[in-house]
């Protein structure tokens, strides 16, 4: 007999499961990226796929886990609450991050073929 | 049909996974050369523990590891502007 409760469970743990194999693959990215900017890329994959999509799955398998006790929809409702706060705050730090970063030139871009927004403030492009 | 032992054993099998990629993550806070680098390293490394916290959180049954999850997804954005707008200062006084 197949219930709405194992239904979550199944599509939660899918859900954590793809996002902890995208979290090793961000994290290999940022280790074996050429520089700062690209690096930005595997970041924003690993806290986007690597900690939101875990998180919603915990929201599906702690909503649909009986063994729980009571406390089990305030676990939902944290984990959901943590996973909207991921997803806005994490694109948001790391935009400041990339702009305070190209503008204060605390990161070289290299290798590159064209910089034009460095080339507009002056720079040598 | 889905029991609790399945569970169980499914977080078990995920958490080595989650522990690799921390320990990558790791290797580039330490190694980065330039500062946006450790900042973005700490970043990505502190959003994927608190999903582990969470997990963690079904894995021994106690809800108190909830609010620990919260406080440091914001405690990391905090990191990041205050880094940011450190840099951009740096820049505008000239050093």
């Amino acid at each position: 007999m197949v219930t709405l409760s194992d239904i979550l469970i199944v599509i939660g743990e899918i859900a954590v499961g793809v996002g902890a194999i995208i979290d090793v693959i961000a994290a290999l990215g940022m280790l074996r990226f050429p520089n700062f900017y690209v690096r930005l890329h595997a970041a924003t994959l690993g806290t986007i796929g690597g900690a939101f999509l875990p998180l919603i799955g915990v929201t599906l398998i702690a909503a649909g886990a009986e063994f729980l006790g009571v406390y089990r929809w305030f676990m939902a409702g944290g984990s959901f609450i943590t996973a909207l706060l991921i997803l806005i705050l994490a694109p948001a730090g790391s935009h400041a991050l990339a702009r305070a970063a190209h503008r204060s030139r605390a990161a070289i871009v290299e290798p590159k073929v064209v910089d034009h927004l460095e080339e507009d403030r002056g720079g040598s492009g | 049909m889905v029991d609790e032992t399945q569970i169980m054993n499914f977080i078990l099998f995920v958490m080595p996974i989650f522990m690799l990629a921390f320990v990558l993550y790791s290797i580039r806070a330490f190694k980065g050369p330039t500062i946006p680098d450790t900042v973005l390293a700490i970043d990505a490394l502190t959003y994927d523990l608190a999903a582990f916290l969470v997990i963690l959180a079904i894995f021994f049954r106690s809800p108190i590891l909830i609010p620990v999850a919260i406080v440091l997804a914001l405690w990391v954005y905090a990191l990041d502007i205050y880094v940011s707008k450190y840099l951009e200062a740096k820049k505008e006084l000239g050093e």
